[in-house]
């Protein structure tokens, strides 16, 4: 299996929604607390000598906490930077004009980044100064910012199904459900009695929802009766960092966490832990399912290593 | 879903924020027209709970909250699990605080204000028995407001207390006071009785010395009286002594008859014989008795091997009971591992394809933990492998400490290989050209949406796409 040596230590790994062999990650220098970040976009090869191939990386002169796709064009990423600001680069641009365009407007850490899946012209980020701003391509200014949790949002994933409605991790403890068209949340509840750092959609289930937090839990929720937990899934040694459904199978989702582990779960199961890879020897931050290849997933971590493996196979094997 | 984002577009002018507190859980069923399901199904439809909204009613109206930004008391409240609407509720009943955020909830007005309106007529009432004499005032109304009864309550309390401390000085006098009294009186008459006895001892001295010239006579008379005992008995052991030697003498006189009278039998011991044969006969009854004692002990052998079996079943019977649960498990244990060994196996098979090594994998992932499918799915290997490319050769990756060495001097100095990366970045690009004019793969998407312009298909080459790109820079 392919292993990628970045420089600096990653923060977030993306399968490209165009090409089945494309990816980009996110890394930061020094684990993201000081120092440069770089995006890079990589390229699985069939030569097994070089399983990567990169195709660009983008220096910043802050960490890239996280990476996100463009659904209408197949070149154009969009990357949440530590400073601040939110960066478009286009791979089939020259580097030197790159980034295409930098949007300033978090006053904090812009932490996650995520691209309209179905109307594909719209993406929002979340940043640690409580906030997520709605934006467009064609306009340099966000079309919307959604105030509401009173601590860094750490998620904002859209919904698969719906295209106007979000959701929103925060470390305040609690998950909003937001609708575009409304003009403040629609839904709060707290899923977790500590932080809720990710959170993410079912992709068959419009109104399954699964959170995972700094207790180390990952449960799944019924929109519609948030009261009680569909499945709480125990197993992580710490917290979990990162939350995945899988877009092939229902009730698959993948997670990644402080313990150096990617699990990957199927919550209507009684013993809902399928398997677990402890490839990494630092945290695992980042982590992906590809929608175009059934059972492929990415991750990365602070060990500066991105793995790209089958569901079902050793990541470490050659 | 590329169809339904064109529908959900039309109708999003139609729909208006509607707010959908009130209305009928509808969500729970699946409507066939999703639009009008959006708003419902993402919005909070329970009913509101009254006792949630008086516990944030109780902590909005505490004067430490009340010095605290907005913000935190609301995500306070939601925090706890609180709802929207129960927020707003909470913060409409306490008129001091604003809340932040203007809320579309609906208002039940006739409720709010009958319980609001009941809320301050007890408030007066509570005032009037507020000046308590007793601890024996009842007041109904006391339940229901809280702020105000603050004052009777302390006044109660001082009343108590007042009560108590004049109770037990009560006590302490009738008690207290005097079991003290006769205690020390106790002490002051044993003083008296000490200081008699010490007194009496005086005049006793001489009657002392004259017990003791009595005793000291008594003694000497005992003293002589020993000595004559002694000389009695002494006397008596002579006579004794006399008496044992002449008995002495009587047996020796009587040992010389015998010795003579054995002499004259000696010569008639040939006569004598018969009476050694009834001595063996005596010694033969006594070999009899000892064979029956031995039977006793063997009967007891058969209950103790009895007692061994029965230990046998219930131990016997969890042990059968053990191994039958334990089963089940090495079966699935062995079925999970199994599974494991065949996908490696098979990953192994694999690398013999090329380009897409990782599309391989899609026809077996169907169903996790299910045997029977991997064989199935075998033969699909066979179809997919015509597609690409056959290479056979496959060389595993450079190993990893060599690519750790490069990553510490990329840490050591990142300027540099910054730098180097970026030549190596512009080489990248070149190469990534040419390979995109080569794919000839269509995307997925057969349409495009309203932020492309033009009818630009992605069947088109990659050079219209640049200067899409183009164009969008120039916005």
């Amino acid at each position: 299996m392919p292993v990628f040596k970045t420089p600096f230590n990653g923060y977030s790994v993306k399968f490209s929604p165009f090409y089945e062999d494309r990816l980009a990650v996110a890394t930061a220098q020094n684990f993201g607390i000081l120092g440069n970040g770089r995006l890079h976009v990589l390229s699985l090869s069939p030569n097994p000598s070089q399983p990567f191939t990169e195709i660009a990386a983008y220096d910043t002169a802050d960490g890239v906490y996280d990476v996100a796709w463009s659904e209408s064009h197949d070149s154009l990423l969009v990357a949440a930077v530590a400073d601040g600001s939110v960066k478009l680069y286009d791979t089939a641009l020259p580097p030197t004009s790159n980034p295409i365009r930098s949007l300033r407007e978090h006053t904090r850490e812009v932490h996650s980044a995520d691209y309209n899946p179905l109307r594909r012209d719209s993406f929002l980020t979340s940043s640690w100064d409580d906030t997520v701003k709605l934006w467009t391509l064609d306009r340099p200014s966000s079309l919307r910012t959604f105030k509401e949790h009173s601590y860094c949002v750490y998620s904002a994933v859209w919904n698969p199904r719906h295209a106007d409605v979000f959701a929103s991790a925060s470390g305040d403890c609690t998950l909003r459900v937001w609708d575009v068209r409304e003009p403040s949340s629609t839904m709060v509840f707290p899923p977790h009695e500590l932080e809720v750092l990710t959170c993410d959609w079912n992709k068959y289930d419009d109104c399954i929802i699964a959170t995972a937090s700094v207790d180390k839990s990952i449960k799944v929720w019924d929109v519609r009766s948030f009261r009680v937990p569909i499945a709480v899934m125990n197993g992580h040694g710490y917290a979990v960092r990162k939350v995945r459904f899988s877009p092939h199978v229902r009730n698959l989702m993948v997670s990644c966490s402080y313990d150096m582990t990617v699990c990957v779960w199927d919550f209507m199961v009684e013993d809902a832990l399928v398997s677990r890879y402890d490839h990494h020897t630092e945290f695992a931050v980042g982590v992906d399912m590809s929608v175009l290849v059934e059972g492929l997933m990415a991750s990365t971590g602070w060990d500066e290593l991105v793995y790209v493996w089958q569901h079902g196979t050793d990541p470490r094997a050659p | 879903m590329a169809t339904q984002s064109p529908t959900q577009n039309q109708n999003q002018g139609a729909e208006s924020a509607e707010p959908a507190a009130n209305v009928d859980q509808q969500g729970a069923t699946e409507e066939p027209v999703k639009q009008s399901s959006t708003p419902l199904v993402f919005v909070n439809s329970e009913p509101m709970r009254e006792e949630q909204v008086q516990n944030a009613v109780k902590f909005l109206s505490h004067p430490k909250v009340k010095g605290s930004p907005v913000m935190y008391r609301r995500s306070f409240l939601e925090r706890k699990g609180l709802t929207k609407e129960e927020i707003d509720e909470a913060f409409r009943r306490v008129p001091d605080s604003a809340p932040t955020v203007q809320t579309g909830g609906v208002t039940q007005d006739g409720q709010v204000k009958s319980s609001s309106n009941i809320q301050q007529q007890a408030q007066p009432q509570a005032l009037q028995p507020g000046l308590p004499a007793s601890a024996g005032v009842n007041t109904s109304s006391a339940t229901l407001s809280r702020s105000r009864f603050h004052w009777s309550h302390a006044l109660i309390a001082i009343g108590v207390l007042a009560a108590s401390g004049a109770g037990t000085a009560i006590v302490v006098k009738n008690s207290i006071l005097p079991r003290l009294k006769s205690w020390i009186r106790k002490v002051v008459v044993e003083e008296d009785d000490e200081e008699l006895k010490k007194l009496d001892r005086k005049p006793t001295l001489v009657e002392e010395a004259a017990q003791a010239a009595k005793s000291a006579a008594a003694a000497a008379a005992d003293v002589a009286k020993a000595s004559q005992d002694m000389l009695i008995s002494k006397e008596e052991e002579r006579k004794h002594f006399v008496e044992v030697v002449s008995l002495l003498d009587m047996q020796v006189q009587e040992m010389k008859s015998m010795t003579n009278a054995l002499r004259r039998i000696e010569d008639l011991r040939v006569t004598q014989t018969n009476t050694k044969q009834l001595i063996v006969n005596g010694k033969a009854d006594y070999d009899l008795h000892s064979v029956r004692s031995t039977s006793p002990p063997v009967s007891y052998e058969p209950p103790s091997s009895l007692h061994p079996k029965s230990y046998m079943e219930p131990w016997e019977v969890s042990q059968v009971q053990n191994s039958s649960t334990q089963v089940p498990h090495a079966q699935g244990n062995g079925e999970y591992l199994n599974s494991k060994v065949q996908d490696s196996t098979q990953s192994n098979g694999d690398g013999d394809d090329a380009l897409p090594w990782w599309q391989r994998k899609n026809a077996r992932i169907r169903e996790i933990g299910n045997e029977t499918e991997y064989n199935g799915n075998g033969s699909s290997y066979g179809v997919a492998s015509n597609q690409p490319p056959p290479q056979r050769t496959w060389v595993p990756p450079q190993p990893p400490p060599i690519a750790m060495a490069e990553a510490a001097e990329a840490i050591r100095r990142p300027k540099p290989a910054a730098q180097k990366d970026q030549m190596s970045d512009t080489q990248s690009v070149g190469n990534s050209s040419d390979v995109s004019d080569e794919v000839t793969r269509i995307p997925r998407r057969s349409e495009s949406e309203g932020a492309v312009e033009g009818g630009s298909s992605s069947s088109i080459p990659s050079t219209v796409e640049i200067q899409e790109d183009q164009e969008l820079r120039r916005e």
